[in-house]
């Protein structure tokens, strides 16, 4: 450890690197990666208010008090709400340790496990992926590196698809954090959808990394829903590359927890790639949620699609932050970010912040935003048809969230979303 | 069915638009209230209906017997008011279908009828636009995007054969139609005229009339009914205009 009392170690840091113990039995590099991202940590500390891209979200609270990793916990069974059926394959996650079950077995040249059997078997490609994601500039990658004790991993062979979603459930049963860090890698054409559910009981940090790697043609659809539990604090990070014509669908639905932040960046590497970011929050009582994308369109002849929409009842405090950076070679990029809200009454707050970067000459790139409340005009004309005054607010603002989710293509995925959207809003606190 | 009684009703800003309107409507009958742009044909549906922003100062309005300004305008629709609106809403995202299915069952929860499920509702609808010889193109899109003008109009009808409410209220439901659309418009509103229900039909022009037959014909003038007559009043109007009620008082005063 004293290698890194060298450091300045901001104070918040400091029960952590005391919690830090070195795992027995881990391959060097794997140590030597720990280290690094818990004094990169000890640097950086908690991002403040004055960091851009954290400026919309209190983490205060969370600083004051320390949620230190914890042992997992053990659960005899997900519960039925947080379970899609219709998996190919469900990996369960109780308090980030990873458990796989197959319905069916998967196609050769698909490896699916945990990350702690990725470290043994797949070694090279788990390196790899660490090498390019240390964290540097992220204090809760670097953080997530230093306490990782799972996640899951899911490589595919050049060509395999699979047509039917992975379920990936994370559950929350232990006070304290849980830090998962995850691999998609997705080799030359190859396809697959991925379900991701976050939630939980109790007061519990999940700081969640995953790690994409589109290959050439590659296509992933990626859905995320986040209903942690009201005392939870969910940091989601997602580092995706795209390879030449790759194509990612990604949508996150952040309807539950506490303090909800998701950021995904994306760098497109390959011409051709193409990006779909959309999503959705509600936030009602005092909750936060955050949506945050960077795009950075490092070639020529990329899309990116944006669409997110959110609605903050109550005292509740909802934000998008969505970057696109075009360099200056990248040129014929076509990008689009849209970002529409929904308040409902007087006390509740939306942030949103879509933002363009651009160095390129020729492209195509638009950016809007709209923050309103109901559309009186509409409520009155539902109300006409007999439909009682609290019964139409919830057919609007779910008619309002509902854009976005029908973008989704697999129709039982999509029914089972908008199940769930139906869920948070029949207890909305207005 | 419907008793309007010196129903004065002015605007949030305070303007008074309907000065004292006398209107009876009994069960089966059909009546058309005409008259020129400004007279207050569209504040007289909206009051009826419950819009908020407009106040009424002095009258009654009672339906079935009740006081309808001590119903919320959820309560009437249920209680079997229906208003077509001249310019129908777009509401993104809420399929025409489920909106509907839920004003049904709004409805019949009310009446303590139990609820439609999707398939029996199905059935429902299937039924009505048969009836009506309406197409069902509209049914599986978000209610009213995206529509023509023609379609929105068409889409109002629709609602209110499946709703099939005591008393309706066309507001210039003829408005901005061609031909064609009128014509489909005025099938339906003749194919749901029936004993036990009332029809008000708001219209500018004599048009529709000559489609849809009235049993009475009212002209509201600057907040009052100036003239009530059969049928045949309409074509008086075609012939002399509105000017005849409302110019008459002042044209009579030497310049």
């Amino acid at each position: 450890m004293s290698a890194i009392l060298d450091f300045p170690v901001k104070p918040e840091a400091r029960p952590y690197l005391d919690a830090f113990r070195d795992t027995a039995g881990e391959p060097e590099w794997l140590a030597r990666f720990r280290k690094q991202g818990l004094s990169r940590f000890a640097e950086l500390g908690f991002p403040s208010r004055r960091s851009e891209s954290w400026r919309y979200l209190d983490l205060q609270p969370l600083q004051k008090q320390p949620r230190l990793p914890a042992e997992p916990g053990t659960l005899a069974a997900v519960p039925p709400e947080s379970r899609f059926d219709g998996a190919s394959a469900r990996v369960v996650l109780v308090d980030g340790s990873c458990n796989v079950t197959m319905s069916r077995p998967l196609p050769q040249g698909v490896w699916l496990g945990s990350m702690r059997r990725a470290i043994n078997e797949r070694p090279d490609l788990v390196r790899a992926a660490a090498a390019s994601d240390s964290g540097a500039e992220h204090p809760f990658a670097a953080l997530n590196a230093a306490f990782f004790a799972d996640g899951f991993v899911l490589d595919i062979a050049a060509g395999i698809a699979i047509d039917e979603p992975i379920e990936v459930v994370h559950f929350a049963v232990t006070p304290g954090s849980s830090h998962t860090r995850s691999l998609v890698n997705l080799g030359a054409g190859s396809r697959a959808t991925i379900l991701e559910t976050y939630a939980g009981t109790g007061r519990y940090w999940r700081n969640d990394f995953a790690s994409w790697r589109l290959g050439e043609g590659a296509s992933l659809t990626r859905i995320a829903l986040v209903e942690e539990g009201p005392d939870a604090v969910h940091l989601g990070e997602v580092a995706a590359t795209l390879g030449t014509k790759a194509k990612l669908n990604s949508f996150v639905l952040l309807l539950g927890g506490g303090t909800v932040r998701h950021e995904a960046s994306v760098r497109m590497i390959g011409e051709g790639a193409e990006c779909h970011l959309d999503g959705g929050f509600v936030v009602d009582r005092t909750e936060e949620a955050n949506i945050v994308t960077n795009v950075d369109h490092q070639v020529p002849q990329g899309t990116t699609r944006e669409l997110i929409k959110g609605v903050a009842a109550g005292r509740a405090h909802g934000a998008f932050q969505g970057k696109i950076t075009v360099r200056e070679h990248a040129q014929k990029v076509d990008a689009h970010q849209l970002s529409r809200n929904l308040i409902l009454g007087g006390r509740a707050v939306i942030d949103t912040k879509p933002e363009l970067e651009i160095y390129a000459d020729d492209v195509k790139c638009a950016h809007g935003a709209s923050v309103g409340e109901l559309d009186e005009a509409a409520l009155f004309y539902l109300r006409t048809r007999g439909i009682p005054d609290a019964e139409a607010r919830h057919m609007l603002i779910e008619g309002f969230l509902r854009e976005p989710v029908e973008e989704i293509a697999d129709p039982a995925l999509r029914d089972y979303l908008l199940r769930r959207l139906t869920r948070r809003l029949e207890r909305l606190e207005e | 069915m419907l008793e309007i009684k010196n129903l004065h009703a002015r605007l949030d800003d305070g303007r008074e638009i309907l000065k004292g309107v006398d209107l009876s409507v009994a069960e089966g009958e059909v009546h058309a209230i005409m008259g020129p742009n400004g007279s207050g044909k569209s504040t007289l549906a909206a009051v009826l209906a419950g819009r908020d922003g407009y106040e009424v100062t002095d009258g009654s309005v009672t339906y079935r017997g009740r006081d309808l300004f001590a119903m919320t305008a959820d309560e009437r629709a249920r209680e079997g008011v229906f208003l077509a609106f001249q310019y129908p809403v777009e509401i993104p995202g809420v399929n025409n279908m489920y909106f509907l299915r839920a004003a049904l069952n709004a409805q019949r929860r009310h009446r303590g009828e139990p609820e439609l499920d999707a398939g029996q509702f199905l059935r429902v609808v299937r039924e009505r636009l048969k009836l009506l010889d309406i197409a069902d193109d509209l049914l599986q899109r978000a209610v009213n995007v995206g529509f023509s003008g023609g379609e929105k109009k068409r889409n109002e009808i629709f609602q209110m054969a499946v709703l099939e409410p005591r008393l309706a209220i066309l507001d210039e439901t003829d408005s901005g139609l061609d031909i064609d659309a009128l014509r489909v418009v005025a099938r339906g509103v003749n194919g749901l005229r029936a004993a036990d229900r009332a029809i008000v039909m708001i219209t500018h022009y004599k048009r529709l009339l000559d489609y849809v037959e009235p049993d009475r014909i009212h002209v509201l003038q600057d907040g009052h009914i100036v003239q009530s007559g059969d049928k045949n009043l309409a074509a008086e109007l075609e012939r002399s205009g509105y000017g005849t009620f409302a110019e008459a008082p002042e044209a009579a005063q030497p310049a």
